[in-house]
């Protein structure tokens, strides 16, 4: 599985990586150059970029901080604007809170289904923008929790809607508008996956600068979709501060994580790696939308946390404290593995040379990977419970994700983390203006 | 170059995300919920005396707070409302002296004026406002007040009366059938005693300490299910299932029956809260999916399905008596019945030919959602009923 290692990369210039670093964990600014310019596109940069300047930056200086930053840290980041071709949620890098709900839909035929797309495209643009609840008079409870104040901030939120295999069955008459490469999930061998904790009908992944912000939409979604889906699983997650300041963040075996990435800048790339296009058995409303895998990954980290340093970093093929790959002197070096064909530097075996070995051959299977970390309490032994969320966005699962995880059957660290649940999806087009909705293009 | 982005680098990302942010503010402006956002910017001060209420103000259609202060030396509660029909759009309760209350009202076109409820003084109106244009806003709600309740509150009493003589000879036939042995018959008899309990609507302490003695679950008994305060139907229905003999459960079912008399004798001068039967027509659902759909309550006869079929007829006769006050003040009273409708298909597709009900653990995952999401959405449709029909002063 790709979790510490790297599934892209040989491709990106350093200057990218760069750019990566000025907005955290993901993507940062230049995007904007990608979208074209334009509010919406700007805006997302501000998202996604504007937290981590904060914390990586800002900690520890005399300087007065700027006030977007000041924003992001108080939980005022500047609202992600909802309506575009794609979806807000799906380029920009990490948010420091996250949930994942995979939901099952209740309603009852297809016309109850757009009722209930409807709902959630315009909570979602309501909650991303942010202003004043609705005033009720005496004639209803109030239309808000209040969680975020009498005044909703949109807080860097993003909405992130995905369809999966199960809502094509015969339910609502729409198996023949499958996504060409959308399957349920299958077990790899070293998946141990619980089926409660698995599929859906529909991914919702909420995004924000902070967790109370996620959970305000998240209530506010279910509170107004009750009759027409249940929640089937949910996880959260969240970004670790990179630590030290300017690296990139850990995960919870203690390693950087999602070092490399492909760019999110070069439309070239996006198109090649991203973005589903209609044509070659897609159909027409696929366009624009993205494949998304959800795994939900246990790390067992007691067991981890009685392994050798060393042994830790051969698994990994980078150093714990620098995150460098063990062939190199910089974090975002790129592992020279022509040079070390029998492994004496990184082993054949190590995670990140199994995900990405960075051969021509390759280079068509990397994922664009975000990763969250979770924490949910203890397990049956005592153990504590926590992982990865580990979710990538990807043109085609078969040829990107799937290819990349069978190279990792059988990879040493198997041993030490247990894919338990998720799923796929196919993360619909975007909501492009007030009057569209998430999936008018698959209902009508 | 290194990996740290440059000062300038960095300076250049903060300019330009303080320029977009501000762009931002004007294109968001262009929506629905900005335009309201930026409207609820609108603020008026008002305020209120044994003399005057609210003065003269003017608005213009949308979003608008009122920054309410009480200069009456008492406690008051304001309303604000369309002075031809008294329909309230906006309440703000318990304003003490001195002190400033805020109240949000999306104003739509019409006329508006404040009313002022001061403690010892008659209420009385301000001046009338007019709003021009033809805006749609909160719709304004006629009160419901206490008078409005006497008979609802007489209908509901009359229904639960019937019921408690129905279930009294039931739980009869319960402990008589305990003591004859017979425990097959004794478990069905005891289904239909509970069923007609939970029909009554009971919630949050309707009938005082007899509902804890006559349905109380285990939960908060230090003893739990062997816990000598463990009295009633579940106690009954435990040992009715867990195997325990008739002679193990005379005293228990002699108890219950006992407790459903007291009832039933008490029942004629007990006094039903008329806020209460509003607060009901969401609260008794909002029991059963607490302690029914979850199964907290099932104590071995996995009929907490028919449990809540039993609370959603409860619900039903609750809105029945409270339909004339609902027709004209609820638009959403057609969907609770959709929902309440659907659910209630749902819960009886559970109901086995032989009498048998699913319990709730052998449901498949998709039953179970359907259940459970028509519940939320019926719950969520009721909600509002217990605001339209809280009485007011008016």
């Amino acid at each position: 599985m790709a979790t510490a290692g790297e599934t892209a990369g040989n491709s990106t210039p350093r200057g990218d990586a760069d750019e990566v670093r000025i907005g955290g964990a993901g993507s940062g600014g230049s995007r904007r150059a990608f979208l074209g310019g334009g509010i919406g596109a700007g805006l997302l940069g501000v998202a996604a970029g504007g937290y981590a300047i904060g914390d990586a930056r800002h900690q520890g200086h005399a300087d007065p901080v700027p006030a977007v930053v000041t924003d992001a840290v108080t939980g005022r980041l500047p609202a992600v604007p909802f309506h575009g071709k794609y979806q807000a949620g799906i380029l920009p890098g990490s948010s420091p809170a996250t949930a994942v709900v995979s939901f099952d839909v209740t309603a009852g035929n297809r016309d109850e289904l757009a009722g209930l797309l409807r709902t959630i495209t315009e909570r979602a643009r309501f909650l991303t923008t942010g202003g004043v609840p609705e005033p009720v008079g005496i004639g209803a409870p109030p239309s808000d929790s209040g969680v975020l104040g009498p005044t909703v901030v949109p807080d860097g939120l993003m909405v992130t809607l995905g369809v999966g295999s199960s809502l094509f069955d015969d339910r609502f008459g729409l198996a023949s508008r499958r996504p060409a490469k959308l399957a349920k999930m299958q077990p790899f061998p070293d998946d141990g996956l619980d089926p409660a904790q698995c599929d859906g009908d529909l991914s919702l992944q909420l995004s924000a600068g902070h967790s109370d912000a996620v959970l305000h939409g998240l209530r506010d979604i279910a509170r107004h979709t009750r009759g027409g889906m249940q929640p089937r699983w949910r996880i959260d997650g969240f970004v670790s501060p990179p630590r030290p300041a300017r690296t990139t963040p850990r995960n919870l075996l203690g390693f950087m994580d999602g070092i490399a990435n492909p760019s999110t800048t070069s439309k070239e790339v996006l198109n090649q790696l991203i973005w589903v296009r209609s044509g070659g058995g897609e159909p027409a409303w696929t366009a624009n939308g993205s494949y998304l895998v959800i795994r939900l990954i246990r790390m067992l980290v007691e067991f981890w946390d009685r392994v050798s340093v060393q042994e830790q970093e051969n698994m990994i093929g980078r150093r714990r404290d620098t995150g460098f790959p063990l062939d190199a002197n910089s974090e975002f070096a790129h592992p020279d593995y022509a040079l070390d064909p029998t492994g004496a530097t990184i082993p054949l075996t190590a995670h990140i040379r199994l995900a990405n070995p960075r051969t021509p051959q390759t280079v068509s299977s990397r994922i664009l990977r975000r990763g969250y970390n979770y924490d949910r309490g203890i397990d049956e032994v005592g153990d504590l419970d926590m992982g990865l969320v580990f979710t990538c966005y990807q043109q085609d699962i078969k040829r990107q994700f799937e290819a990349v995880q069978t190279r990792l059957i059988g990879e040493p660290l198997v041993d030490y983390i247990s894919p338990f649940g998720g799923g796929y999806f196919f993360a619909v087009p975007g909501v492009v203006d007030g009057s569209d909705y998430f999936g008018r293009a698959l209902l009508t | 170059m290194s990996s740290v982005p440059s000062a300038q680098v960095l300076s250049r990302a903060v300019a330009a995300l303080a320029a977009v942010a501000t762009l931002a503010g004007c294109s968001a402006a262009t929506t629905p919920a900005s335009r309201r956002a930026g409207a609820g910017g609108a603020t008026t001060a008002i305020s209120f005396n044994a003399a005057q209420c609210g003065g003269h103000w003017r608005a213009r259609p949308g979003a608008h707070t009122f920054l309410i202060k009480n200069d009456a030396g008492a406690a008051a509660e304001v309303n604000l409302i369309n002075p031809a029909d008294n329909a309230i759009y906006g309440l703000l309760e318990a304003i003490g002296p001195e002190t400033t209350g805020t109240m949000a009202v999306d104003l739509g076109s019409g006329r508006y004026a404040f009313q002022c409820v001061i403690d010892d003084i008659d209420p009385f109106t301000g001046p009338t406002v007019q709003i021009p244009g033809h805006a749609k806003g909160t719709p304004g709600i006629v009160p419901v007040t206490d008078n409005d309740l006497l008979q609802p509150e007489k209908e509901y009493h009359a229904y639960v009366t019937i019921g408690l003589n129905q279930l009294t000879a039931q739980t009869k036939t319960l402990a008589a059938d305990i003591k004859a042995g017979k425990l097959t018959a004794a478990r069905a008899a005891w289904l239909t005693a509970h069923l007609s309990y939970e029909r009554l609507g009971a919630a949050y302490g309707t009938f005082g300490d007899f509902d804890g003695e006559i349905d109380g679950r285990a939960d908060g008994l230090p003893d739990g299910v062997r816990d000598p305060g463990f009295t009633g139907f579940y106690r009954v229905e435990y040992g009715l299932w867990h195997g325990q003999s008739a002679r193990e459960l005379t005293n228990p079912v002699d108890q219950l029956a006992g407790y459903v008399q007291s009832l039933r004798n008490a029942f004629p001068d007990m006094e039903i809260d008329l806020l209460d039967i509003g607060l009901r027509t969401h609260e008794i659902l909002e029991n059963a999916v607490q302690f029914q759909l979850s199964g907290n309550d099932d104590y071995g006869s996995g009929t907490t399905l028919a449990t809540t079929a039993a609370n959603i007829i409860g619900t039903r006769e609750l809105l029945t008596i409270l339909r004339p006050l609902l027709v004209t003040r609820y638009g959403g009273l057609p969907g609770v019945y959709v929902w309440l409708n659907r659910l209630t298909a749902l819960l009886n597709a559970q109901h086995h030919p032989g009498g048998g009900w699913t319990p709730v653990t052998k449901l498949s995952t998709t039953a179970r959602e359907q259940i459970d999401a028509a519940a939320g959405q019926a719950l969520t449709e009721l909600a509002p009923i217990a605001a339209i029909t809280e009485p007011r002063r008016i």
